[in-house]
């Protein structure tokens, strides 16, 4: 492996980590507001939410970003492959994170929040300052490993057209005549990202247990 | 000592009429009637399930009876009966009544993420919005009155039974509540840590604190306690001074109540 | 927009054979994957350290890069040392493998859930090992994992579409194929999500009532 072939490689492992963690980082704005709308007491309002969660978790994200590929052009949107592929991306990852939190919302034991009532913290004061650490807290192995599954899973939207790591291995394996060395090195920089995720994310677990052994 | 019906200002600092709870068919308060007489200690007892800490949930509505009204300094709390009939009060009138109010709880209920000290600052600063140094110097200052101030930096999780509970004291009485509600403070700890809790509490009562205490130390209720209400199947069976209620003759429902603790007590030491 | 319903009739035929081909490459990974799942678990457990250390290797490259690249890595680059493969048993191949990656764990989380108090009590009885594992902690862990076996089970389903891109029949490259045939792609993705969803729904469903019937005996008792 030439180190020119290399340091394309790893320049469209750049691109990777940049989709991976706006998707993730979108994912998860996306994902808070659909798992509160999943718990709300209004039908009207849950129902759709979790109808959302069971479809992106339900169709396969390649047939998503199929689809989301062609529709938005058909929709008459134009747009990069690189944002039908975080839009993708961030719709899939958002219902993995919102049934992730719904679980950890239902987690919070009942009596922080009537400590919270009593010092006369609002709605808005408890989600803000109880509830949703306290449920970060608690799901954030899933949302770390929900992570790494979305930074391969970002490996599909080569499928799309996105010159990211696999499609540049791709390209660099039929222009080279040597898939085994280039998808092997793919491979090994995904594992590195990867292992940098978990280990990033292992930190934050030790930084969130708040004094617990 | 106040009876029901009595309520000169001043002298009571929290009334109770009528209260009646449900949930589903199951009847936990039939009709409660309580003065809480201000700059006194008012014992809840009774064996479990008799309605002692529903009614006192009630008094921090957290709890919504029913049917009853529930007064606070003269204010009504959660509902008001108007000529149309019981209507819930908005959230914002809810909010002003009940900020004179603090509650301890159980289990504590420590929030978990912050500090000694945050979770005494935590509604000084979000809900009266006041400035760090000032709250953080007042949070000091009831960390101390609990005998606390060096765990100011501790996490729950890094404090013993009995002090995560004297932190929840100081939580409630950083917001300078005109009465404290206390749901079995001592039950969750191991008996050892049981005294410097009751030493907190019976501070504060000597402080002239108007506090309703629901509790199974009956040593505490008997020394420290104004006024006792020993409550039995959602009703208050016996009410009275101490001597009043545990003096003897005395009624052979809380006979069989408080033979049931010696027993266990008995149990223990064997 | 309009959904042509009379031309999607007409394929009707070769989409029931893609689906056909999902369905089984899916069934027998699944299979074949929990299989060699176990033996890992099981020759982790229970081997010596370097196989240990070895397989807990293959496990963390497996499940640490993503499925596409390594169904790349053995279709293309299999034949450079020998192997080539048809791309349905290719397929097979790399799906069973990542399979096994996952399911191992599971089974591992399994032995580790069930309490060493069992097994104690198991020897004591005078069972021996492989007795043990059989009665005690195989029936006792199967509930435990259940619902992390039929998740894997369905992440592996809608892992299939992934082999369209190496050419197996199955049903994402047949509809893209009509899709783009007929210039009614969205109209066939549309199908083709609500297929996959409606078996995803269902194989939840069918894994929530077998936990039901499965955990009777957990909660009995104090």
């Amino acid at each position: 492996m030439s180190l020119t072939l290399l340091a394309l490689l790893v320049r469209a492992a750049g691109l990777t980590v940049a989709i991976s963690g706006v998707s993730i980082a979108l994912g998860l704005a996306l994902g808070l507001f659909v798992s509160v709308a999943s718990l709300s007491r209004r039908r009207l309002v849950s129902v759709p939410a979790r109808v959302y969660v069971s479809f992106f978790r339900g169709v396969p994200l390649l047939v998503q970003l199929l689809l989301i590929y062609n529709l938005l052009p058909a929709a008459g949107i134009d747009v990069p492959g690189v944002v039908a592929a975080v839009v993708g991306l961030t719709l899939c990852t958002s219902a993995y994170q919102a049934e992730n939190l719904r679980g950890g919302f239902l987690s919070v034991p009942r009596g922080l929040l009537e400590a919270a009532d009593m010092a006369g913290l609002g709605a808005v004061q408890q989600f803000r300052r109880i509830r949703v650490p306290i449920a970060v807290a608690l799901t954030l192995p899933t949302l770390v490993s929900e992570a790494i599954m979305i930074l391969k899973a970002s490996s599909l939207v080569s499928v799309v057209g996105v010159v990211e790591l696999t499609r540049m291995a791709q390209d660099l394996a039929s222009s080279t005549y040597r898939p085994l060395p280039m998808f092997a090195t793919a491979g090994a920089l995904y594992l590195a990202i990867d292992w940098t995720v978990a280990g990033l994310g292992h930190a934050l677990e030790r930084r969130a247990r708040w004094g617990r052994a | 000592m106040t009876a029901p019906g009595e309520s000169a200002a001043g002298g009571t600092a929290l009334s109770v009429r009528g209260l009646v709870k449900r949930f589903g068919a199951h009847e936990v308060l039939s009709g409660i009637d309580l003065d809480v007489p201000a700059g006194r200690v008012t014992c809840l007892i009774g064996p479990s399930g008799s309605g002692k800490s529903t009614l006192l949930r009630c008094m921090a509505f957290l709890e919504e009876a029913g049917a009853g009204t529930i007064l606070v300094g003269g204010e009504p709390l959660g509902f008001a009966e108007t000529p149309q009939g019981r209507r819930r009060l908005p959230p914002a009138r809810i909010r002003a009544v009940r900020a004179s109010i603090g509650m301890v709880f159980q289990q504590f209920n420590l929030w978990p993420h912050m500090t000694a000290l945050g979770n005494v600052t935590e509604a000084l600063r979000v809900v009266r919005r006041m400035g760090r140094a000032e709250a953080e110097a007042k949070g000091l200052a009831q960390l101390r009155k609990v005998g606390l101030e060096d765990r100011a930096g501790h996490y729950p999780a890094q404090l013993s039974g009995g002090q995560q509970q004297r932190v929840a004291i100081a939580r409630s009485l950083a917001l300078e509540p005109r009465i404290m509600l206390f749901d079995e403070p001592t039950s969750s700890l191991d008996p050892e840590l049981t005294g410097e809790v009751l030493d907190v509490m019976r501070g504060l009562a000597a402080d002239g604190m108007t506090m309703v205490v629901v509790s199974h130390e009956i040593g505490f209720a008997a020394s420290v306690g104004e006024q006792v209400a020993f409550l039995d199947g959602g009703r208050i069976l016996l009410h009275g001074s101490p001597r009043d209620v545990f003096g003897k003759p005395r009624h052979p429902r809380l006979e069989r109540f408080l033979d049931t603790y010696l027993d266990r007590g008995a149990a223990m030491l064997a | 927009m309009t959904v042509d319903w009379g031309l999607l009739a007409e394929k009707l035929p070769d989409v029931l054979a893609a689906s056909g081909v999902t369905v089984a490459v899916w069934a027998a990974s699944a299979v074949l994957g929990v299989a060699l799942g176990a033996a890992v678990a099981v020759a982790r457990r229970f081997g010596p350290r370097p196989v240990d250390l070895a397989l807990k290797l293959f496990v963390e490259v497996l499940r640490g890069s993503p499925f596409l690249v390594q169904l790349f890595l053995l279709y293309f680059g299999g034949p450079f040392i020998g192997l080539s493969l048809d791309p349905i048993p290719a397929g097979l191949l790399a799906l069973t493998l990542y399979g096994s990656a996952y399911y191992s764990e599971i089974v591992r989380a399994g032995f580790a859930a069930v309490p060493a108090g069992h097994v104690e009590a198991a020897a004591c009885l005078g069972f021996t090992r492989a007795q043990t594992v059989l009665r005690i902690q195989v029936p006792e862990m199967a509930v435990l994992v259940l619902p992390a076996l039929v998740n894997m089970t369905v992440l592996l389903l809608k892992e299939t579409a992934v082999l369209s891109v190496i050419t197996v029949p199955e049903l994402t490259l047949e509809i893209s194929a009509i899709g783009s045939e007929t210039y009614r792609f969205v109209e066939a993705l549309t199908l083709l999500a609500l297929f996959y969803w409606g078996l995803v729904e269902a194989c939840g469903g069918l894994g929530r009532l077998a936990e039901a019937r499965l955990s009777r005996f957990r909660f009995a008792g104090p």
